[in-house]
């Protein structure tokens, strides 16, 4: 396993904001606007009142005993299962953006054809661990078939796992048929998950009827949920770091009880996207050196419940694919891998706090994650990487160049990169002065004009639109 | 009077209880009300203004003048007509159908208020029939909606239609906004303005009312 590099907490610092948490828990409570959830919650045990639920140290020390510490997500080939860990560092690409960011940098309303695009940029990627889920809001598709229009472009563009929705219970419903039908009758999905899912709290400690309602579905599914909080610091809580950190804990930790009442030992994941406020126009900031600590912070607190933790990704408020797009979205995933986050949502795409994707980005962002996992692959101490012969026989002064022991370990010691440059000026300038962006755009259109999917068998495939067309 | 410029100074530096002091101060030295408000109260709310634009104040540094200026307005405002209280214009204020994001909202409501505009804030999950219903009672000026989710924010188009329906259209502005949003979707829907944050909807709101 690779080592870790990160830590901004103190084990004092991760029991007191735990304290600070079970305070707001018992004491200020959470609001759950889902009668069911009120239901579970009130037959667990918890103080409900109105539609606030008061969780005592109790229930919540019991409850996250439940939470699995590993479980593997299906895919529809099973090389591409994933296993989802306290070890793990899984990817998946940028979700949920209402716009894409074009190359000449204008932004526009993203479309069917993108999330189709930015599918098939996933199943394509040799780091990725995942299609992904909502790869952008396709508003060109109704409201009502949308969520498994996506999860069909998941499925045709790309043989590896994918998410489901998060709009309420009826659409979790929907995702878990798709997956039903995805790897037949026989498969035991309630036993072996094919679906992960975001469920988003509404910071300051609400959680809303959609999101419950596809908690809950899942749970009862025995399907993954990532229960995820965006604290906005400074004005949907604490301006505080440290307080922050209790409320986004406080909603997440209702979240994941919620679904152990459901099903004890249902698969959850510990998730964060928190940051700050930029306060010259009270708006989201995700690039900022905050943010990169709350990712720290979040795999700490969820180290402390041993619960697997979601955080982080090529993260960045910049409006284009530019130095401070690079800078900040290196900082977020390594900070993401050092600190032991387990699963990367946002790791390929992102711009402008969540706002937009953009295909440029997504190959630049494949290009941090290759770095970023050959970093996490650390030195190998052996005696075959100590080679005290050949440094003996090469002598002062000679060089390793021909030496059998280079050539059998330079292609696996050192990663090669796709789009950096490392030629000569003189060569750059003869090959026509390519920034990164323009050699990410002719790759993207590369993946896109000879990339294969693997072929859906047309049984299924004809299952999966017959069921898209019964809704 | 002195007293004016400490006051605006007051409002400025946030400071409720020096508002309230001087406030009263003011008018037991015989100011008048509307003098009070508009040399000192809004004086000082106008500096904020122009220092949050050029970034030398932050949201929080406005929201505590705007404060302030509330602690001395309460004061000051039984002594005066309602309709003498100045105001630049009426917005009213919520976020669409379905949607229960309501702080970014309430910050555009905020900085409205700090800006001049009397607010109406009716919260969230409003429908259209709601909207309709309360720019009947209210007759505000704008109608400022906000939406979070993509799947929410076709119900501002339902609520602009549900406008031409009932005749109010001409009566009253639709401005649009919330992370979503674009200038794109604002013509789209027929919308009279888009901001894409809080202090610029004070500046659309003002060049829409002049």
């Amino acid at each position: 396993m690779a080592l870790l590099g990160g830590q901004c907490l103190s084990r004092t610092d991760i029991e007191n904001i735990h304290e600070a948490t079970l305070n707001i828990l018992e004491d200020t409570g959470v609001s759950i606007g889902y009668q069911p959830a009120l239901e579970a919650f009130r037959k667990a045990g918890a103080r409900v009142k109105g539609e606030r639920v008061y969780l005592s140290r109790k229930i919540v020390e019991e409850k996250i005993k439940e939470v699995p510490v590993k479980f593997t997500l299906h895919a529809r080939n099973p090389e591409k299962n994933i296993t989802v860990s306290r070890n793990s560092f899984l990817t998946a690409p940028g979700y949920g953006a209402p716009f894409v960011t074009d190359w000449n940098d204008e932004k526009r309303t993203a479309s069917y054809a993108d999330f189709e695009n930015f599918a098939k940029l996933a199943g394509a990627s040799k780091y990725l661990s995942m299609t992904g889920g909502n790869l952008v809001e396709p508003v060109d598709i109704s409201d009502k078939i949308r969520h498994v229009m996506m999860q069909y472009a998941c499925i045709i563009n790309s043989d590896k796992c994918f998410m489901g929705s998060s709009y309420g219970q009826k659409k979790a419903e929907d995702s878990v048929k798709m997956a039903q039908i995805l790897l037949g009758p026989e498969h035991k999905l309630d036993e072996k998950p094919a679906l992960i899912s975001l469920i988003n709290t509404i910071t300051p400690l609400v959680i809303d009827e959609r999101q419950l309602g596809a908690l809950m579905e899942y749970a009862k599914a025995g399907q993954a949920c990532i229960v995820a909080s965006l604290a906005m610091a400074g004005a949907t809580s604490p301006a505080s770091l440290a307080g922050t950190l209790a409320v986004q804990n406080a909603e997440i930790l209702t979240g994941i009880v919620l679904a152990q009442i459901v099903r004890p030992g249902a698969p959850v994941v510990f998730g964060s996207t928190s940051s700050i406020t930029e306060m010259k126009y009270g708006s989201l900031t995700i690039g900022a050196p905050e943010t990169a600590l709350i990712v720290t912070a979040t795999a700490q607190m969820a180290a402390f419940y041993g619960i697997p933790c979601r955080a982080g990704g090529t993260l960045t408020d910049a409006k284009c694919v530019d130095a401070q797009a690079g800078w900040e979205s290196m900082m977020n995933l390594l900070t993401a891998e050092r600190s032991g986050i387990n699963f990367v949502l946002h790791s390929a795409g992102i711009l402008e706090y969540y706002m937009s994707m953009s295909y440029e980005k997504f190959i630049i962002d494949e290009e941090m994650l290759g770095m970023v996992l050959r970093f996490r692959r650390g030195i190998d101490v052996s005696s075959e990487s100590l080679p005290l012969d050949m440094i003996n026989k090469v002598g002062p002064g000679g060089h390793f160049l021909d030496q059998d022991h280079t050539f059998h370990t330079f292609k696996k010691e050192f990663w090669r990169p796709d789009i950096c440059d490392r030629g000569t000026y003189d060569r750059w300038r003869t090959e026509g002065c390519l920034t990164a962006k323009e050699v990410a755009q002719k790759k993207y259109n590369n993946v896109l004009a000879e990339y294969q999917p693997t072929v859906l068998d047309p049984i299924t495939d004809r299952q999966l639109k017959v069921f898209i067309d019964s809704l | 009077m002195a007293g004016f410029e400490e006051l605006s100074k007051g409002v400025i530096g946030g400071n409720q209880a020096k508002v309230k002091e001087l406030t009263q101060r003011l008018i037991d030295e015989g100011a008048e009300p509307l003098e009070i408000i508009n040399q000192g109260l809004i004086a000082g709310m106008s500096i904020v203004g122009a220092r949050f634009k050029n970034g030398e104040m932050f949201v929080p540094e406005v929201l505590m003048s705007a404060k302030a200026m509330g602690s001395g307005l309460e004061i000051v405002k039984p002594m005066i007509a309602d309709a003498d209280m100045p105001s630049i214009g009426k917005v009213l204020l919520g976020t669409v159908k379905g949607d229960l994001h309501d702080i970014g909202k309430n910050l555009v409501g905020m900085m409205l208020e700090s800006g001049g505009f009397t607010v109406i804030n009716l919260g969230i999950d409003i429908a259209p029939e709601q909207f309709v219903a309360a720019i009947k009672e209210h007759n505000p000026d704008i109608l400022a909606m906000s939406a979070l989710l993509t799947t929410t924010m076709l119900h501002m188009k339902d609520t602009i239609e549900l406008l031409k329906e009932e005749g109010l259209n001409d009566k009253v502005q639709v401005i649009v906004g919330g992370a979503p949003i674009s200038q794109d979707f604002a013509d789209e829907v027929g919308a009279a303005g888009f901001a894409p944050d809080a202090a610029s909807a004070v500046e659309l709101c003002k060049r829409l009312l002049n």
